[in-house]
């Protein structure tokens, strides 16, 4: 308990500890997640709620792989995946994304340090590079639907683009969350709501780069390597 | 992983949420440097997996195993040095929702192969072009 | 302008479903304009429909569980009445209308009964029980409800304009494809429940991170009530299991409006892929219904046994097991499709042990009651039914579990009764006395215990009258979904169903009566002590019906069974504790957004279904606008002062210092807890 008082800094209003989301209470084993510390803090909850979520849409990506695992060779005559994939574009898409994740994690630093300026730098070429990919990729799926390889033509391509297609929306929305982001930094500035929305927004970004590593391997690689 | 229990800018003490990281002037080399080797860890590990496809070095049926074990890699490595995932206690419901998570998945996926996979075996199909 | 929407989509020519809505609409009208004239709107604006405190959210789930309940009943009223006429008659539902009847029964019974019933339930009590003030996050909560209900509006306009699904409640492919089913019914069925689902999975993230994240003080895992185990198990299934049912419904929805071919028959598509994919859904999803229906019971059971309940680490190993192994059978429910012996025999093997868990609880609920004090209360009575017919849900599901079995009764009536049998037992049973529970803390005032057990004891007969005969007839040959028939062998059973949906009927009657009865005479059923039942666990501590802070001070847990382990010392001391020091509170503020939210995307879903695709993007970016004007606004809380905190509080010790002042009370606790197999344990 009185361990618990020095570790505390003394919150600024006299307010109750234990309000929604706040405080850490009066047990005397700090870890909340085993229990006897009281609520946690609301940037735990909130990280950690992101969490579940990003999990459920690993969960979400992984029907679509299953999905496109299943279907791998009902290609209906249509033309195959290997026959039209072009590796150099998977290439540069997967380092577009790579640094774009990259200089996310520097932004996430400069936003810890309350510097505006180099936050809105890192989060706008963090955009720009994941523009870049939502460009290619959309090159990427123009040229094949130019080369007979539209969804409409057999089960494969159907799951190819549903599952590529899936992680470019999550892409779209997450550059315009990322811009929705730059302007809450700059009127809002780094207010303790706005630094958890940043700390959401790292995790989504990151993830959807871990994603693209499963998608680069099964879709492209693997694909090729049978 | 360290030692001292970690307070966020609200003065809290407890579990930290994933994502987390104590970003002050201090350590702002230190973060920097995680995610620098983050970068070029994930990045060797995208540039062998391209590699191994082209290169004649690697036994061909050994080729799908080498991929997958190197978006294995790439994956840890990215949850590591990017979401700061770590083993410490107060990380233990963050690695334990992943795990579950990823069972989930593995099941999802390795049930669906193994289940359709039966089925096409002992469901001759109608016309040869399906 | 309107995509496929003309004014041909209203069925002029069909009474039925035409009376209906009119009917409905009318009452709707009714409502709104009584709520207007009398002035009642600014008050449901401020105080239910903006609402994030999660005592509200759910009642309105709930609510809307039971109005939506009413509506299922109807359509499981028709189709027992079409199958009672229709032996050699053609009956008075054609079958294009029957086909509706029966996919709307399902999908309005388990997303948009079941579903809401169980939330609802799960977010008035569990943080209660966690001795906290709310759940992580109440803007989310509120729109989770709202995007729920949004579902549920949509499944209810399809009665007007254009049709419903009859592609069944899970619509197979290639049926539900586009070539198949070119109407509108199934775009209903498919954005109805991906809007639902959103809520839903918004609902299981923020349980999840409510018990994992924020309980009272020394609140360790081990000292949770087992409802909010079931109920950590429950939300963590919907995080797992409804990315799925997204996922390949989204899949059928790619199929259906951009032509690709996930399972068509042409193409390369396998149509069985839909049906692998939604029953890895649909498994879990059982046991999202059934397990917080198994907390409320372990709940209850415990209450009226005046004993803590038997064997607590194993229930909550129980559970959690159950939560696990729900992953492992779903292909037990396509047995039939084709795959080899091993597979089936797996998934059989996999089914048969996820009923040991199950029988883990039974027993357990039963050695809770063993020598116990039971009081026959409306909820443990429920309790009791439920316990019995469950296990006879479970026995014949064993039984299902047998592939070669299964094989026999396949899409036959049995299985139809069979997880009746285990839905309406556990699920409805469980509801019914998790209102009844509960009810008291909601509102102050009990139901009225007459016509409560009016209405289970109706229930309970009128089910077995249902659902036996159902049974046989299943093993007689009959199949599901029949319009109609020519089997003289069936027709006896078919009527004593018949019969039996009249008794339940009668319950149904009972059961509004329940509720406008005890409303009319809620002085008398006033319950001051906050504490009605005499209760275990933390929600009986607060007053009824809580204040919107729930608790003055967060109590401070030092056990199992906390609220229990409180009384105790405030009846041997003869006083409750020392007065706390008063604090202001902080609460989070009403928002409008989840209701704005829901509002467009009623509007986007709509505009889909008809392909009015300006609308589309309408909805979509009025929506977006929403949540940046929700993540720009400055005050997130208000304050609530120390001395209305003081106030409230007082009132509340006032009320249990008078409990404690009665003999009478003191001695009937004392009696309970005077039996040696009444002493808590769980200390953990």
């Amino acid at each position: 308990m009185s361990a618990t008082e020095v570790l505390r800094t003394p919150h600024p209003l006299d307010f109750d500890p234990y309000k929604v989301g706040h405080g850490e209470g009066g047990g005397h084993d700090y870890v909340t997640g085993h229990g006897e510390g009281g609520p946690a803090s609301k940037r735990v909850i909130v990280g950690y709620g992101f969490w579940l979520f990003l999990l459920s849409d690993i969960i979400l990506f992984s029907c679509l792989f299953a999905s496109h695992a299943v279907l791998q060779t009902a290609t209906a005559g249509g033309p195959t995946g290997p026959q039209l994939f072009d590796p150099m574009s998977v290439a540069l898409e997967t380092a577009c994304l790579l640094i774009s994740s990259f200089l996310c994690g520097l932004s996430a630093v400069a936003a810890g340090v309350r510097n505006q300026l180099w936050t809105q730098v890192f989060l706008f070429f963090t955009g720009i590079f994941g523009l870049a990919f939502l460009l290619l990729e959309v090159r990427d799926f123009t040229s094949l639907v130019a080369r007979g390889a539209s969804p409409q033509v057999s089960a494969f391509w159907s799951s190819f683009f549903a599952v590529v297609g899936c992680h470019g929306c999550h892409v779209t929305v997450g550059l315009l969350w990322l811009g929705t982001m730059m302007a809450q930094v700059y009127f809002k500035g780094f207010r303790p709501n706005v630094m958890r929305r940043l700390v959401c927004f790292n995790l989504f970004w990151h993830m959807l780069d871990l994603i693209w590593v499963a998608l680069f391997t099964i879709v492209y690689l693997i694909g090729e390597g049978r | 992983m360290t030692d001292e229990r970690h307070m966020d800018e609200e003065g809290n003490v407890g579990d930290v949420g994933p994502g987390f990281m104590n970003a002050t002037p201090e350590s702002i080399r230190e973060s920097v440097q995680g995610y620098l080797i983050g970068f070029v860890l994930a990045a060797l590990l995208t540039v062998a997996s391209f590699y191994v496809l082209r290169t004649g070095l690697i036994w061909a049926p050994g080729i799908v195993v080498m991929l997958a074990v190197l978006a294995v890699a790439q994956i840890g490595v990215h949850l590591v040095f990017f979401m700061h995932l770590t083993t410490a206690p107060d990380n233990t419901n963050n690695v334990l929702a992943l795990v579950f998570g990823i069972i989930v998945v593995v099941l999802i996926i390795g049930g669906s192969i193994w289940i359709m996979g039966h089925l096409n075996e002992r469901v001759m199909p109608m016309y040869p072009s399906m | 302008m309107f995509g496929k929407l003309t004014l041909n989509a209203i069925p002029f020519d069909q009474p039925i479903p035409l009376v209906a809505g009119a009917f409905v609409f009318l009452v709707l009208i009714a409502v709104i304009a009584w709520v207007i004239v009398r002035g009642h709107l600014p008050y449901l604006w401020h105080e239910w429909i903006t609402s994030v405190d999660h005592k509200r959210i759910g009642v309105m789930y709930t609510l809307l569980g039971l109005v939506m309940l009413v509506r299922g009943f109807i359509d499981a009223l028709m189709m027992r009445s079409q199958q009672a006429l229709a032996f050699n008659a053609p009956g008075y539902l054609p079958p294009e209308h029957y086909d509706q009847v029966f996919s709307a029964h399902g999908t309005i019974m388990i997303f948009f009964a079941a579903m809401p019933l169980m939330i609802g339930l799960m977010n008035f009590a569990v943080p209660l029980q966690l001795g906290v003030r709310d759940v992580a996050f109440p803007t989310f909560n509120s729109t989770s409800f709202w995007l729920t209900a949004t579902g549920a509006l949509l499944v209810n306009l399809s009665l007007v304009i254009g049709e419903f699904s009859r592609a069944m409640w899970l619509p197979y492919p290639p049926l539900s494809e586009y070539r198949y089913s070119p109407d509108v019914g199934v775009d209903y069925y498919l954005w109805a429940l991906q809007i639902a689902g959103v809520g839903t999975l918004l609902t299981g993230i923020n349980f999840v991170t409510t018990i994992l994240k924020i309980r009272a003080p020394g609140m360790s895992y081990l000292r949770m009530p087992v409802f909010c185990w079931t109920a950590l198990a429950a939300n963590l299934l919907i995080i797992a299991a409804f990315p799925v049912l997204t996922a390949t419904l989204g899949m059928l929805l790619l199929d259906r409006y951009l032509g690709f071919h996930f399972f068509t028959n042409s193409g390369g598509g396998n149509m069985m892929m839909f049906v692998n994919l939604i029953w890895a859904w649909g498994h879990p999803e059982v046991y999202i219904l059934v397990l917080p229906a198994f907390g409320i019971f372990s709940e209850v059971i415990a209450t009226f046994s005046g004993k803590p309940l038997f064997g607590y680490r194993s229930m909550v190993l129980a559970t959690m097991a159950i939560c696990l192994i729900s992953f492992l059978v779903w292909l037990h429910h396509f047995f039939t499709m084709g795959a080899g012996g091993n597979v089936n025999a797996v998934f059989g093997i996999a089914t048969a042990i996820i009923a040991v868990p199950t029988g883990v609880k039974i027993f357990n609920w039963m050695f809770t009651m063993y020598g116990g004090r039971i009081r026959y209360d409306t909820p443990m009575l429920w309790a009791l039914g439920f316990t019995v017919t469950f296990v006879i849900g479970g026995m014949t599901g064993v039984l299902l579990s047998v592939p070669p079995a299964d094989f026999l009764v396949h899409n036959s009536m049995f299985l139809v009764a069979h997880f009746h049998n285990v839905i309406i037992a556990g699920t409805l049973f469980g509801a019914f006395a998790g209102i009844t529970y509960w009810f008291p803390k909601a509102f102050g005032f009990r139901l009225h215990e007459g016509w409560g057990k009016a209405g289970f004891w109706l229930s309970f007969a009128g089910f077995y009258i249902t659902f036996v005969p159902l049974y046989a007839v299943g093993l007689l040959g009959m199949t599901r979904r029949l319009q109609t028939y020519d089997v003289p062998e069936w027709r006896p059973w078919v009527l004593a169903a018949g019969v039996g949906v009249l008794v339940l009927c009668g319950a149904l009657f009972c059961q509004v009566m329940q509720f406008i009865v005890s409303i009319r005479q809620r002085e008398s059923l006033r319950d001051e002590t906050g504490d009605p039942w005499n209760g275990r666990s933390l929600e009986w501590s607060t007053a009824s019906p809580p204040p919107a802070f729930n608790y003055a001070v967060l109590p401070n847990v030092q056990g199992g069974e906390p609220y229990w382990q409180i009384k105790r010392r405030a009846i041997e001391s003869q006083q409750l504790t020392a007065e706390p020091d008063y604090k202001p509170i902080e609460l989070p503020r009403n928002s409008p957004t989840g209701f704005i939210t829901a509002f467009f995307c009623t509007i986007t879903g709509f505009a889909l279904i008809w392909h009015i695709w300006w609308l589309v993007g309408l909805g979509l970016f009025g929506a977006y606008v929403v949540f940046v004007w929700f993540a720009w606004r400055d005050r997130e809380e208000y304050v609530i002062p120390a001395e209305e905190v003081a106030r409230a509080d007082r009132a509340r010790r006032r009320a249990r210092e008078e409990w404690l002042a009665q003999d009478a009370a003191r001695e009937e606790w004392l009696a309970t807890h005077a039996h040696p197999s009444a002493q808590p344990v769980g200390q953990a």
